[in-house]
């Protein structure tokens, strides 16, 4: 226990050091699309599923914001602490490939869920926003959280140029997040774009919460469910089995 | 280090017929076999490229094994990781020190990664600090330290975990004369203190100063062992360095020969 809690320690205390790059700029961020989309543009669009726009865009940003940044810290930490070699220190000591895999992944986990939560309170603050499902949102936002920590790791562990981590979060991540529903109902999709979001793994999650949230869900929560926690799992049996084997770590 | 352990019946390290071939069929180590005592000061020198770092990286974690064994201290590097890995302090080659890290953490963090209690590892890292000369910049950065600063950090985050075998993978690499006297000063005492020491150097006078035994590497293997001396007067050559020029096939450049060719030419 002792070697988990002091690396995951280093972990927290890495994106600690730099809070306005890794937590103001992340709370910046996401209040200017509460902003744009909810104050400034939301008094045109109207209600989507009996909710005023801002209170319906919110629940999406929350999500967003744990899911980027838990993604983000954990390719950035690895990929940094590989090329500087510092990573040796953590493998050359007696901590097991569990304990590294879960650490690493804790540290942008816990990152995602501080931002999320003041992303939260400030928003309750502006707007009246309720939590119709509170036992379906925490175990959402918690797979979620994990499981965009953990495609992190697998990113950070896998990347050899610090190209590789903005290539995946810049063409892969940001466009499958935005097209999944975070600014927009699904139904409301003409054809075939509807039929293509049930491809996105987002759209599943993005769903979930907001059913947490505002209490609607564009499917049904437990197939959602059932995805996420397949998802999550699965990604971090491959962390572990990487981990394992010391691939692109050890040499 | 108070506590003088009595000298265990296993050697510090013990590899048999280590072979390591990366995935580019490049074979860094063609069936080494090593043994360190308990409480020796070993020397590994060879050429660039020999393995002395491939062999170092098997024995702690950071390459696995293609075939072979390794032991330290009677536990196998590989199946028993956990009681081998807390055995070894490595000081690698690289200064790889966190940036982010202040100095104080840097040594913390490596005490926990070894199961090291909170009050164990304070008062730790303070004798460290006080050792090393590091005191006033325990609440620094590392990236703030000097080079000659983060080789010392190096050593006492090696040194945190009070392991049985140390690890130093050319320790004085782009040093100082200085630091180097001083290096060598620590390293020694540690020694004196009861610690095994496996010193990889391409300085042969680093070597001879410190090292009772010395094995030459070349190409992947374990070619000659035995004491600067013992070595010498194997190669027929009156210096360790001169054995290691006939080593490596390099005997032209032995100042023995320059000191005779500047000779001749002058009569």
């Amino acid at each position: 226990m002792i070697r988990l809690v002091a690396l995951t320690r280093r972990e927290v205390s890495r994106f600690l050091k730099i809070p306005r790059q890794t937590v103001g700029a992340p709370l910046l961020e996401t209040f200017l699309y509460i902003s744009i989309f909810g104050a400034a543009l939301g008094s045109r669009v109207g209600e989507l599923h009996g909710y005023e726009y801002i209170v319906f865009v919110i629940p999406g940003l929350i999500m967003m914001a744990f899911a980027i940044n838990a993604f983000s810290n954990n390719s950035s930490s690895i990929l940094q602490q590989k090329f500087q070699g510092a990573i040796d220190d953590q493998l050359s000591s007696p901590a097991s490939p569990g304990q590294l895999m879960l650490a690493f992944t804790l540290g942008g986990f816990l990152r995602g869920l501080l931002i999320s939560v003041i992303t939260f309170i400030v928003a309750s603050l502006l707007v009246d926003l309720p939590v119709k499902h509170f036992y379906v949102l925490i175990p959402a936002l918690f797979l979620v959280g994990w499981f965009f920590a953990s495609l992190g790791v697998l990113v950070g562990v896998r990347a050899e140029q610090f190209d590789d981590v903005s290539f995946a979060q810049t063409f892969v991540l940001q466009p499958l997040i935005f097209l999944g529903g975070v600014f927009y109902s699904a139904a409301l999709l003409p054809e075939p774009y509807q039929t293509l979001t049930h491809f996105n793994p987002v759209y599943y999650m993005i769903s979930l919460v907001r059913y947490g949230f505002l209490g609607v869900a564009d499917i049904s929560v437990w197939l959602s469910l059932g995805l996420l926690t397949a998802a999550t799992a699965g990604l971090t049996l491959i962390n572990y089995r990487l981990f394992k084997g010391g691939y692109k770590l050890r040499r | 280090m108070t506590s003088s352990s009595a000298p265990s019946p296993a050697p510090a390290l013990q590899i048999a017929d280590l072979v390591k071939r990366y995935p580019t069929g490049t074979e860094a180590l063609k069936g080494v076999s090593l043994e360190i005592p308990d409480g020796e000061f070993f020397g590994l020198l060879g050429p660039n490229g020999a393995g002395k770092s491939t062999l170092i990286h098997c024995s702690t974690g950071l390459a696995s094994p293609t075939s072979g064994s390794i032991e330290i201290f009677g536990h196998d590097a590989v199946s028993d990781y956990r009681e081998a890995r807390e055995a070894v302090g490595l000081a690698p080659q690289d200064l790889n020190i966190d940036w982010f890290l202040t100095v104080e953490e840097t040594l913390d963090f490596h005490g926990g990664y070894f199961g090291m209690g909170k009050k164990d590892r304070k008062e730790r890292v303070s004798e460290l600090l006080a050792t090393f000369s590091l005191e006033e910049k325990r609440n620094n950065r590392t990236r703030e330290l000097s080079g000659g600063m983060k080789r010392r950090l190096i050593l006492a985050r090696a040194l945190m975990h009070r392991p049985k075998l140390l690890i130093l993978d050319e320790p004085t690499a782009g040093v100082d004369v200085e630091l180097r006297l001083e290096l060598w000063h620590y390293v020694r005492e540690i020694n004196e203190e009861g610690t095994t020491i496996l010193l990889t150097t391409h300085y042969l006078e680093e070597a001879e100063q410190l090292c009772s035994r010395i094995a030459f590497i070349n190409g992947g293997e374990i070619v000659d062992q035995g004491s600067s001396a013992e070595l010498a007067q194997r190669f027929g050559v009156g210096s360790l360095e001169d054995a290691y020029l006939e080593l490596v096939g390099r005997k032209e450049l032995s100042r023995a020969h320059v000191g005779a060719d500047e000779a001749e030419a002058g009569a």
